[in-house]
């Protein structure tokens, strides 16, 4: 009892159980919805949902600060507890829905938190025939460093290969790369840009004959843009470089230094999958007499250490494997008829807490609106 | 079997050696006097609107086909008095009687201005009209196929439009050709006629009639091919042009959009044309067997013999039928019920009923009797029939939820708007319910007869939404919630009205106002089911299961605004009236979640074209803030608080 009254003095909570608050907060919500939605016309999506849904803050006509949809829900986060401490818990059974209501919205809450940090998308591109195990991001870059080995064979030689995001680079960051007796030095770098080959006086090298990077305007759709820049390499502190990596280059740069070849190049981000997929075969179906497609299917192999399966990944029939999700995604038929299929994958832990809450909030909602419909007539 | 392969062999053949021979003969079409000619016609359809067809992916009923085509054409389901159907006929079997027919809608007076036409009062031109500018009309709709679509103007679109218009028109009225002699085919001279075993009394033949030939044909073909040009007798110089005109005829009429026969291989799940058919394989027997019921039908036609077209027709039919997967044969099991659909033309029915309902509650303000409220009972529940009847129809015709498309929406809304107000009718007695009923229902069936007349309103499905679980929870429980809102917000209307009245009965309105919350609950709950269903739908389809796609926010701007109200209430924020002004901005808010957001052309639930709605949904937002401010300034001077 003591605790009870002494938490529901704490200016603090009451500042913060406010249902008015709660209303300034859900408007905020509402707001930033729409304007939201909106926006999505001039920036897209992306840009749009990190502005306004991913954000703590951002500024409105550059100097009028804004709160995003984070901070919002943080506090309604912040609020429901406090009401919860202050309120609920007083609450008789009559009152049951709405309790039941308010925890699902917590879990709601939570699994947002949990989404936005520990998921992440990326994608595969298997030809048929085609087996892998890393699948790489949609506009997520990063710059991989690996050591030649001496055998050529791909399917042989594992190369142990260093990797590091490219996405908060500034120029005159040094990144020591110490296994490698490697350091290296960010002249400049670009998140979108051009490149165009010619003047090679100024010694800077390039894995395909790049001379100088422009740097152009960021695109709404972020995987269109391809970012590049000028890196100095710095090996065994003797030997210095300058190399242009540019995001579209296809091939890697391989230096040498200390009777070892070095490889660097500027990629979509890699994540290792805990097994290897095959595509085994892709079907598109259409409606009869149509273009429209009916259905699009991979037929796959998952290939563990010892063991294979198959599984047909469809539209709206996903393969889970433990925290992954393979989605049927795209597709591509290339001039000489040979298909290739792309998945979505995602990595989420959280991925059954919107369904609980869901689940939870519903039943509370009914419950809730049942009891009063009933007082109601009894009253 | 043999016999089969030989005789498939034999008209190849005959086809090549005909292309061989006149490699480069290009072929005048002359005029053909069938144009002054009239067909004595059939007095019923009835055996042909029930054969099956299948197009855009759907195995329908040719009556349905009829009124989709001419929807397309014209953008109406008849043509003057003619029903689609009898229209499709003549158009099939008589082509030529119809170009001078004003089917083409053109919206744009620019266009036929720039096709050189003397602009139509009822923007609806023949073909005919059309033809003389038919080059340009080509030269711009090439020109506009190749800007993005996103730039593609108004007039553009329009362009494309009329042009794959006329192109389908041209395509399709060659599908019957086959069937009816054509000059190309007449053969004066009674030696070919002997060489080739044809009917010696007649001398108009049709191509169908050449064909069947093809084996005397491709004989003096082969005989052809090795003699020399100038030693060729009068009767070989005359198969010599058939030949020619059955080559290019072979060409000219392939490729027709007309499904009408299943193909015999099972994998191959597309229909043939008549034509194309011929071409694949006319002996094989079940096919020839068909061709020769469509022969038959489109002489009949001419003929005026009800008898044999209606035997002709059905045997065709049963033909098709016999050959169908077990699939196909379920979905042409469903004719006889998409006629009955499109028979009575149910919904348009239960609109007429519920405007009579809301005109007796207009008419009861003044009169107060007792039987006013009977007759809007039942006009009412006649409404409400016809209206659930013409979906259980759509359920089992197509076999799917009810709700799939824009336009199956406002049906299904509308059903479960009436239901609702049904329901609150028989808890109060007191009119608000079939009032709610009858204005919702009709509002919401005459905007889906808008929709309707974009086509066909039984389209098959895209790969995502081919999901009947899928589309019978999230959809359902999205649109039952959107319905919930709808009512709550009709309510707010009614709640406002009540308090103006000049003799406010002050019980009246607090049963409009509880019931209001009541209902206005009941669509949070469902528009909160069926966005979170949405979103896990959307995480087993893409693997996330909210994305800021704008039709989500829609629908989450929903469920915010309801909490708002609810919130505010407690939080003495708002007095009734505010909450009824809440109610009324969630109407506002559901038609933006239900069209507005379709607008904004981004994202994954765009449902194309609807830029017309715009201005209406600005004025209709418009309007109702007008409504909103008047009545709170004045229920402000008669002190009843915000």
């Amino acid at each position: 009892m003591k605790f009870k009254k002494k938490i529901s003095k704490n200016r603090f909570v009451q500042f913060f159980a406010s249902i008015k608050l709660t209303v300034i907060c859900l408007f905020l919500l509402y707001i930033l919805t729409f304007w939201g939605t909106v926006a999505q016309i001039q920036y897209g999506l992306y840009q749009a949902q990190n502005q306004f849904f991913h954000s703590l803050f951002f500024l409105v006509f550059g100097f009028i600060p804004f709160p995003g949809a984070q901070l919002v829900m943080w506090v309604l986060f912040v609020n429901l507890i406090c009401v919860a401490l202050t309120r609920f818990i007083y609450y008789s059974w009559r009152q049951i829905g709405i309790l039941i209501i308010h925890a699902g919205l917590l879990l709601f809450l939570i699994s947002g938190y949990v989404t936005l940090h520990s998921s992440h998308e990326s994608y595969l591109n298997l030809k048929e025939g085609q087996a892998s195990n890393v699948s790489a991001a949609y506009h997520d870059w990063e710059i991989a460093i690996w050591e030649s080995s001496p055998q050529e064979d791909p399917l042989v030689n594992k190369n142990h290969v260093t990797a590091f995001d490219v996405s908060g680079l500034k120029p005159d960051q040094v990144i020591p790369i110490k296994h490698l007796d490697l350091q290296l030095t960010v002249k400049k770098f670009y998140k979108n840009c051009e490149a165009y080959t010619g003047d090679q006086s100024n010694k800077i090298l390039s894995a395909s004959g790049i001379g100088r990077l422009e740097p152009t305007e960021l695109l709404k759709e972020p995987e269109k843009n391809t970012p590049g820049g000028i890196f100095q390499f710095n090996i065994n502190k003797n030997k210095v470089l300058d190399v242009i990596l540019y995001g579209g280059e296809a091939k890697p740069f391989s230096f040498q230094g200390e009777g070892k070849t070095y490889n660097v190049i500027l990629r979509l981000k890699r994540y290792p999958l805990p097994f290897t997929l095959k595509l085994v075969d892709f079907k598109k179906e259409e409606h009869p007499g149509t273009d429209m497609a009916r259905t699009y299917q991979s037929l796959v192999e998952i290939l563990m250490d010892h063991a294979k399966r198959e599984k047909l990944i469809s539209m709206n029939d996903p393969l889970r494997y433990t925290d992954y999700t393979f989605y049927q995604s795209s597709f591509s038929i290339d001039k000489m008829g040979n298909e290739s299929s792309v998945l979505a994958v995602v990595k989420n832990r959280g991925r059954l807490l919107p369904y609980i809450s869901t689940f939870v909030t519903f039943l509370g909602l009914v419950i809730h609106f049942v009891t009063m419909a009933i007082r109601s007539r009894k009253d | 079997m043999i016999r089969k392969v030989f005789s498939i062999q034999n008209i190849f053949m005959l086809l090549l050696l005909s292309s061989l021979i006149f490699p480069s003969r290009s072929y005048a079409q002359g005029m053909c006097p069938l144009d002054t000619l009239k067909p004595k016609k059939v007095g019923s359809l009835e055996s042909f609107k029930r054969i099956p067809v299948l197009n855009q992916g759907r195995i329908k009923p040719l009556e349905s086909y009829a009124q989709n085509l001419l929807l397309l054409f014209s953008g109406k389901t008849h043509y003057k008095k003619e029903t689609a159907v009898e229209w499709l006929a003549r158009f099939l079997f008589a082509p030529r009687t119809t170009f001078n027919d004003k089917i083409f809608l053109i919206n744009s007076p620019e266009i036929a201005e720039a096709l050189k036409i003397e602009p139509d009062k009822h923007r609806r031109y023949s073909y005919n009209q059309l033809s003389p500018g038919y080059d340009k009309l080509k030269e711009l709709a090439e020109a506009i196929s190749s800007i993005d679509e996103k730039n593609q103007s108004v007039v553009d679109k329009e362009i494309l439009r009329v042009y794959s218009n006329v192109l389908l028109f041209l395509r399709l009225s060659g599908a019957f050709t086959f069937a009816v002699p054509h000059p190309d085919f007449y053969i004066e001279s009674a030696e070919t006629r002997a060489l080739l075993n044809l009917d010696n009394d007649q001398t108009k033949f049709s191509f169908y009639n050449v064909l069947e030939k093809s084996e005397p044909l491709s004989q003096v073909a082969k005989t052809l091919e090795t003699k020399e040009h100038l030693l060729w007798t009068d009767a070989e110089k005359d198969i010599g042009r058939i030949l020619s005109a059955l080559d290019f005829w072979s060409q000219h009429y392939s490729n027709c959009p007309l499904g009408l026969i299943p193909t015999q291989s099972p994998e191959n799940e597309e229909w043939l044309s008549p034509m194309d058919t011929i071409l694949g394989g006319f002996f094989d027997p079940a096919y020839k067997q068909e061709i020769k019921a469509l022969r038959d039908m489109a002489v009949a036609y001419w003929d005026g013999s009800q008898l044999a077209f209606d035997i002709n027709a059905r045997m065709f039919s049963d033909s098709v039928s016999k050959r169908l997967s077990p699939t196909e044969k379920k979905i042409t099991k469903k004719i006889p019920l998409e006629l009955l659909y499109n028979q009575f033309n149910f919904l348009a029915w239960a609109k007429l009923f519920y405007a009579l309902g809301f005109f007796i509650f207009l008419f009861s303000l003044t009169f107060k009797q007792k039987k006013l409220y009977q007759a809007a009972v039942a006009m009412t529940i006649l409404g409400f029939i016809p209206h659930a009847l013409a979906l259980i129809l759509r359920i089992s015709i197509l076999s799917r939820p009810p709700v799939s498309n824009l336009f199956e929406t406002f049906v299904f809304v509308g059903l479960i708007c009436v239901f609702l107000g049904c329901i609150l009718e028989v808890v109060n007695k007191n009119w608000l319910g079939l009032v709610v009923a009858n204005t919702c229902g009709f509002i919401l069936l005459t905007i889906a007869g808008k929709y309707s007349a974009e086509g066909d309103t039984m389209q098959v499905l895209i790969a995502v939404l081919n999901s009947n679980f899928w589309l019978s929870t999230h959809v359902l429980a999205i649109t039952i919630g959107y319905a919930g809102c709808c009512v709550a917000g009709i309510m707010g209307h009614i709640y406002i009205l009540q308090l103006l009245a000049p003799k406010s009965d002050a019980k009246n309105s607090e049963i409009t106002y509880k019931c209001m919350l009541g209902i206005l609950g009941f669509g949070l709950t469902m528009t909160f089911l069926g966005t979170t269903l949405g979103g896990i739908w959307a995480d087993q389809s893409w693997g996330r299961f909210w994305g800021w796609d704008p039709k989500e926010n829609g629908a989450l701007m929903i469920v915010l605004w309801c909490s708002i109200i609810f919130h505010s209430r407690i939080a003495k924020i708002i007095n009734p009236l505010g909450a009824a002004v809440g109610c009324i901005l969630a109407l506002v808010n559901v038609m933006w979640a239900w069209f507005g957001v379709n607008l904004l052309s981004v994202g994954l639930h765009s449902y194309g074209f609807t830029s017309g709605i715009a201005t209406t949904l600005g004025a209709y937002v418009v309007i109702e803030l007008l409504f909103i401010a008047v009545s709170v300034i004045w229920l402000g001077k008669k002190n009843i608080k915000f």
